[in-house]
C-alpha cells in the first residue's frame, strides 16, 4: 500500500502570510452556489484575495450551519449539483488557484462516495485538506487513515467545550491547521466576537504548534484584528460573503469581490500589528 | 436492578454501536455534552433515589401500568390469532412518548439544566415534554416543521396551554426532519443549560440506548401481564416504526424469547413502489443522519429524500440504529402498510373496539389484524396501540 509522504501545504501558506506581517484571509464558499457557471465566475473572483479557500459540498441537512449556508446548500442542490459535479468545479478551480484548498463535507456524503475512493478522488483533484464537521475524533479513524493515505490533511474543529483531553486527542490526528470555532452556535455572520475570544485563542496556542483559523461570524474588520492580536493565524469567513450572493444573484461574483474588498481595506496596516 | 421501570439491561455491542450501526456523528461542540450526558445517566439510573423519582412519575403522572387489552370484538372479525392491544394511548398526554419524555427530563433536572430542548412530528412528543416540563418547572422549546404544524393542530394548542414555545420550522421538508436540524442547532447554541430530549431512540450514543431503555417499561408489563392472562407467550409483536421507540420499546424485553416473532410496521404511504413514502428498509439504504450511522432514504449522493406518510410521526427518512442492527441479524422482521389501509384500521378499530387509534398505530394495527387473519385459533399478536387518534380528527379521514 502506498503511504504518500504528506508534505503539508497548509504550513508554506501560513509561513508566507507570516512573512508578510498579516493573518491568512480564508473564504468560505459554496460549491455549485447558486449554480455551476455563477460559482466558478465566484471562486474567480474571491480567490484573488484568498490566501487559502474552503469550499463546501452542499447537504440537504448541513446541521452546523445556520440559515445562511443551509439556503446556498438548497440553492446549489436545486441547480443539479452532485459529488462528481463538486469535484469537477474543484478541478477547474484549480486551473487558475494553486494555494491550498480544504473542502468541508459532512460525514454521509463521504460515507456514500465510499470513504477512500473519496479521499483518492479529493487528492486526484488538488484538494489539501478536508473537514468533516459531523465527525469527531471518535470516529474519525477510518477518515484519517484514508486522508493519510492519499496526502490529505485530515482538519478538526476545536470549539469552547473542547476539553483539554479532546484537544490532546485530536492534535494526535490532526493536520494542516486546527479550525477555532469562536461561539458556541452554529455557522452565521456576527457583529462581534464572543467573550473572551482572545483567552480561547491563546489558550490553544500553548498547546500546539499547528496553525490557528478562527470561524463562524467572522463578518468585519474589527474581529479580524481582535483575532490577530490574539495570535490567530488564519481567519474564515464564510456566511458573511454567502449573505452577499445571496442579494447578488443576479451578478454575485462582483458583488462577493467588492463585499471583500471593502472587509479587508482596513487591514492594510495588519504589518505593525503583528510584528 | 429494577424490574418495573425495566432499566436494567447489558448491551453486548462496542460502545454506542449495534452491530455496525450507531455512533455519535455530531459537531464537536455536543461531544463534552455527550458525554456527560452519558456519565450522568449512568450514575442516575443505579441511583435508588433516582428510580423512584422516576416510578413515582411514571404511576401517578403518567398512568402506568397500561393495561394489555384484548380486543374482541376484531379477534373475531379476523377470525384468526387473539389479537390484544398494549394501550399506551392510555398514558397522560395519550401516547408511549411520555414514558422516554419523563426519564429524561428528571436526568436534566439531575444534571442541573433549566431548560428543554424537543423536536416533535405529530406532536406527541412534544405534548409530552411540554407536559412534564410544566411538571417539573423546566422551560420548554419544541421545534415542529410547518407541514405537521398544520396537520396536527391540537397538538400544538395543547404544547401552548402546557406553556411551551412552539417554533415554526420552514426549512427543508418542513417535517421531522427539519425539526431535528432546528433542535440540534438550537443545543449547539445554548448547550450549557438546556438538554435536548430527543423523542426517539434516534441520534448519537447515548441517546438510542436511553431512550429504549425509558420506553423498555413497555414490553416488561407486556410480557407480565400476557403472562398472567394466557399462561404463555404470544406469538407476534407488532409495533409501527418512524424513528422506533414504542417498538423497540415493545421488543427489548422478547428478544431472547426465541420464538416471539416480531413485526416493526413502517409507514408505505401511498406505496414503496412510488417513492412517496417513509418505509427506510424498503428504500433505503445505510447512511449518516443526525449523528448515527442507520437506514436513510437518501439519494446517490448521500442527499436525504423527502419522506411521505400521513402519520406525521412516521414521516422520517431514518431509523433507530438498533433497527438497522436487528433489521440485519433478522430478529424482527420490518415490513410496512400504505395511508389507505392504515386508514381502513383507524376507522375499523373506532367503530369496532371504541378505540380512536393514532394514525402512526393504526399502521401497526392494519399490519396485525393481516397477520392475525392469517394465523390460526389459538395463536396470540399483540399489537402496540402506541398514541390515541384525537389528534388526527382535523385531517380528512373521507379521502
Amino acid at each position: 500500500m502506498m503511504n504518500k509522504k504528506l508534505i503539508d501545504p497548509f504550513r508554506a501558506a501560513f509561513h508566507n502570510t507570516h512573512e508578510a506581517g498579516r493573518v491568512a484571509f480564508m473564504p468560505f464558499l459554496v460549491a455549485g452556489d447558486p449554480d455551476m457557471k455563477r460559482s466558478l465566475a465566484i471562486f474567480k473572483a474571491v480567490s484573488k484575495y484568498a490566501d487559502m479557500l474552503e469550499i463546501g459540498f452542499p447537504y440537504t441537512d448541513p446541521l452546523a450551519d445556520g440559515p445562511t449556508i443551509q439556503a446556498a446548500d438548497e440553492r446549489a442542490l436545486k441547480s443539479g449539483i452532485n459529488t462528481a459535479k463538486v469535484f469537477d468545479l474543484i478541478k477547474q478551480l484549480r486551473g487558475f488557484y494553486k494555494k491550498p484548498v480544504t473542502v468541508l463535507v459532512y460525514a454521509n456524503i463521504v460515507y456514500q462516495y465510499g470513504v477512500e475512493r473519496f479521499y483518492k478522488t479529493c487528492a486526484g483533484a488538488g484538494i489539501q485538506g478536508v473537514l468533516i464537521p459531523d465527525v469527531p475524533y471518535e470516529e474519525a479513524a477510518p477518515f484519517v487513515a484514508n486522508a493519510k493515505k492519499y496526502g490529505v490533511c485530515p482538519i478538526f474543529m476545536i470549539t469552547r467545550t473542547t476539553t483539554a483531553g479532546r484537544l490532546r486527542n485530536i492534535l494526535k490526528y490532526a493536520e494542516g491547521y486546527l479550525y477555532l470555532v469562536s461561539v458556541l452556535g452554529v455557522t452565521g455572520s456576527r457583529n462581534s466576537l464572543q467573550e473572551d475570544t482572545t483567552g480561547f485563542i491563546k489558550s490553544i496556542r500553548k498547546q500546539t504548534s499547528l496553525p490557528l483559523a478562527l470561524g463562524f461570524g467572522i463578518s468585519k474588520a474589527e474581529q479580524i484584528e481582535q483575532a490577530a492580536r490574539a495570535g490567530i493565524d488564519g481567519v474564515i469567513a464564510g456566511s458573511a460573503i454567502i449573505n452577499v450572493i445571496e442579494n447578488h444573484l443576479e451578478n454575485p461574483a462582483a458583488a462577493a469581490e467588492a463585499f471583500i474588498k471593502g472587509l479587508l481595506r482596513p487591514l492594510d496596516y495588519q504589518a505593525s500589528i503583528r510584528s | 436492578m429494577n424490574k418495573k421501570s425495566g432499566m436494567a439491561v447489558k448491551d453486548k455491542n462496542r460502545k454506542g454501536y449495534f452491530g455496525e450501526f450507531g455512533g455519535q456523528f455530531v459537531p464537536e461542540t455536543l461531544m463534552t455534552p455527550l458525554h456527560e450526558l452519558e456519565s450522568s445517566y449512568i450514575k442516575l439510573i443505579k441511583n435508588r433515589r433516582f428510580i423512584a423519582e422516576l416510578e413515582e412519575m411514571l404511576g401517578s403522572f403518567a398512568g402506568r401500568p397500561t393495561p394489555l387489552y384484548l380486543a374482541k370484538n376484531l379477534t373475531a372479525l379476523c377470525k384468526g390469532a387473539k389479537i390484544y392491544l398494549k394501550r399506551e394511548d392510555l398514558t397522560h398526554t395519550g401516547a408511549h412518548k411520555i414514558n422516554n419524555a419523563i426519564g429524561q427530563a428528571l436526568l436534566a433536572k439531575h444534571m442541573g439544566k433549566t431548560r428543554i430542548i424537543a423536536e416533535t412530528g405529530a406532536g406527541q412528543h412534544g405534548v409530552a415534554t411540554a407536559a412534564v416540563s410544566a411538571a417539573m418547572g423546566l422551560e420548554c422549546t419544541v421545534y415542529m416543521g410547518t407541514v405537521d404544524m398544520e396537520r396536527q393542530k391540537p397538538n400544538v394548542q395543547r404544547m401552548q396551554l402546557l406553556g411551551a414555545t412552539v417554533t415554526a420550522v420552514n426549512n427543508g421538508s418542513k417535517t421531522l426532519k427539519d425539526a431535528i436540524n432546528e433542535a440540534i442547532r438550537d443545543w449547539v447554541t445554548n448547550v450549557k443549560t438546556s438538554h435536548y430530549l430527543i423523542g426517539s431512540v434516534l441520534g448519537p450514543h447515548p441517546y438510542p440506548v436511553m431512550v429504549r431503555n425509558f420506553q423498555r417499561v413497555i414490553g416488561v408489563e407486556a410480557r407480565a401481564q400476557v403472562l398472567k392472562k394466557e399462561k404463555r407467550l404470544p406469538d407476534y409483536l407488532v409495533a409501527a416504526i418512524g424513528g422506533g421507540s414504542n417498538s423497540i420499546g415493545l421488543f427489548h424485553e422478547f428478544l431472547n424469547d426465541r420464538k416471539v416473532k416480531m413485526v416493526g410496521v413502517e409507514a408505505g404511504g401511498l406505496g414503496t413502489k412510488t417513492g412517496k413514502h417513509a418505509a427506510r428498509f424498503a428504500g433505503g439504504s445505510p447512511g449518516i443522519l443526525h449523528g448515527t450511522l442507520s437506514y436513510v432514504l437518501q439519494d446517490r449522493s448521500g442527499q436525504i429524500t423527502e419522506t411521505y406518510s400521513m402519520a406525521a410521526g412516521l414521516d422520517y427518512p431514518s431509523i433507530g440504529p438498533e433497527h438497522a442492527w436487528l433489521h440485519q441479524t433478522g430478529r424482527v422482521e420490518y415490513t410496512s402498510v400504505t395511508d389507505k389501509e392504515a386508514l381502513h384500521a383507524f376507522k375499523l378499530l373506532s367503530a369496532k373496539e371504541g378505540i380512536i387509534p393514532a394514525f402512526e398505530s393504526a399502521h401497526a394495527l392494519a399490519y396485525g389484524m393481516k397477520l392475525a387473519s392469517r394465523q390460526p385459533k389459538g395463536r396470540i399478536v399483540i399489537i402496540n396501540l402506541s398514541g390515541r387518534g384525537d389528534k388526527d380528527l382535523l385531517t380528512n379521514i373521507d379521502k
